[in-house]
């Protein structure tokens, strides 16, 4: 399987060149074109893990391409503006900002994992997902803005509205930005996520909450 | 007449150099960037008034449209569509027409025609409209959409795509709108229905669909009080 994306930065597809048989797993709604012998079937994956999948910001069902009789091609795009990058599997996996989730190969082992109730106020949802796989697989994840690919070493604080994923190798926990809960709350920072130890953290320059906020208040109310 | 596309894909914008006095380039209204003071420009409903309503009504274009005529060599003209992404020119040949979803058209030479058709009661459910531009004659064409286009060459295996992505497509294309996968897909993988092409020829995609912004942004509006 082979992803190249395309269009980058704003307007980015991925085109997913599948061998025979060969599947993805895609993120409901993604898909926005396809070869003819391409195969779509709908997986909730049982009610619990849909149920949880849905109150991690996700849709509670995912969908399974798979090429028959021959290669096929399968593009697939975020519904907001941005950039993707594919992350290739490493042994202790990654943590995903579920909205982030794109597509994987099949292999991989997609988990909804609770982020800590402080989480909950961070406009994130109280769910990540925890992506793990015995041996080669990928993932393509999607941002709102640009990617940026950031190394901690040591320890580094993350806007948790930036957050695209980040290697599990770091630990993670969501709290206040400033000394206090005033000087968090008036710093417009709000929460923020504190990692400790080694690996890498891709963020997204924009924030979609910050973007929503930012139009929506300009727009005529709505009725409801 | 010269033209060139800058800025692609994100925020594309068209640069016209007309070479001789008399070319003209038909433009959708709004749409002009900037232009040499001295290149007339004259509004008109083309193909008269029933001609336009038609296209308002039925093929999602203005009314009104603007003709740009060069009144000397070297006179120069900018355009750009509203939303951002990315535009598209096809020198047109004569033969092969193309049919542009609903908001789709950007510029023309005067020597394309353009009309509606009725797409079918399928285009109804395809998120293209009802009804479709068809482009055709010779010069360019000008179109555009939101987010990036992806072109793809559509061969005898046909190809399958998002009814909500569809920008446009020549006139060897037919296609059906079908659900993919099975009932349960249908209500439950959010892709809904799909267009199946078939036959020979390019059919144009865009990479966003503007609905995604605004199905996003829609929470965020205050909610109206009493």
């Amino acid at each position: 399987m082979q992803f190249d994306i395309q269009y980058r930065p704003a307007h980015s597809l991925c085109k997913v060149a599948l061998a025979p048989n060969e599947s993805v797993v895609a993120e409901s709604g993604a898909m926005v074109g396809m070869s003819t012998n391409v195969q779509m079937q709908t997986q909730s994956g049982g009610l619990m893990s849909g149920l949880k999948r849905m109150f991690g910001g996700e849709s509670f069902f995912r969908n399974t391409f798979t090429a028959a009789n021959g290669p096929g091609e399968v593009l697939l795009a975020h519904s907001l503006c941005g950039d993707m990058v594919v992350l290739d599997m490493t042994a202790p996996g990654y943590f995903i900002q579920s909205s982030s989730f794109i597509a994987s190969t099949p292999n991989v082992n997609i988990e909804t994992k609770v982020g800590g109730f402080k989480s909950f106020f961070a406009g994130e949802g109280v769910f990540v997902l925890k992506a793990t796989c015995q041996g080669p697989g990928q993932v393509l994840v999607g941002a709102f803005g640009g990617i940026q690919e950031l190394v901690c070493d040591g320890s580094l604080v993350i806007d948790t509205g930036h957050l695209v994923a980040w290697d599990s190798t770091l630990t993670y926990n969501v709290g206040k930005s400033g000394s206090g809960w005033i000087a968090s709350f008036l710093s417009g920072e709000g929460l923020v996520c504190h990692f400790q130890g080694q690996g890498r953290i891709w963020i997204q320059t924009r924030n979609p909450a910050g973007y929503g906020q930012a139009i929506g208040e300009l727009l005529p109310p709505r009725s409801g | 007449m010269q033209y060139d596309i800058l800025e692609k894909p994100d925020f594309s914008l068209v640069r016209v150099e007309f070479h001789q006095p008399g070319e003209q380039l038909l433009v959708e209204s709004a749409a002009m960037v900037a232009k040499h003071s001295a290149l007339e420009m004259r509004t008109q409903m083309q193909g008269g008034l029933l001609g336009a309503a038609k296209r308002k009504l039925l093929g999602g274009e203005s009314v009104f449209q603007n003709t740009f005529t060069a009144t000397a060599p070297g006179q120069q003209l900018w355009f750009a569509p509203g939303p951002e992404g990315d535009l598209e020119v096809v020198e047109m040949d004569g033969r092969t027409p193309i049919f542009l979803s609903s908001g789709a058209f950007l510029a023309s030479a005067p020597t394309v025609q353009l009309d509606t058709k009725w797409g079918g009661a399928k285009g109804f459910f395809s998120g293209t409209g009802m009804f479709l531009l068809v482009a055709q004659g010779t010069g360019p064409l000008f179109f555009c959409a939101y987010g990036g286009i992806h072109a793809v060459d559509v061969g005898p295996a046909g190809y399958i795509c998002d009814t909500s992505h569809i920008v446009g497509f020549t006139g060897g294309l037919q296609y059906t709108v079908n659900k993919v996968g099975g009932m349960k897909s249908l209500f439950f993988s959010g892709e809904g229905l799909v267009c199946n092409f078939q036959g020979q020829g390019r059919l144009w995609i865009s990479t966003r669909n503007p609905s995604g912004l605004v199905s996003f942004v829609h929470p965020f509006r205050r909610v109206q009080s009493g």
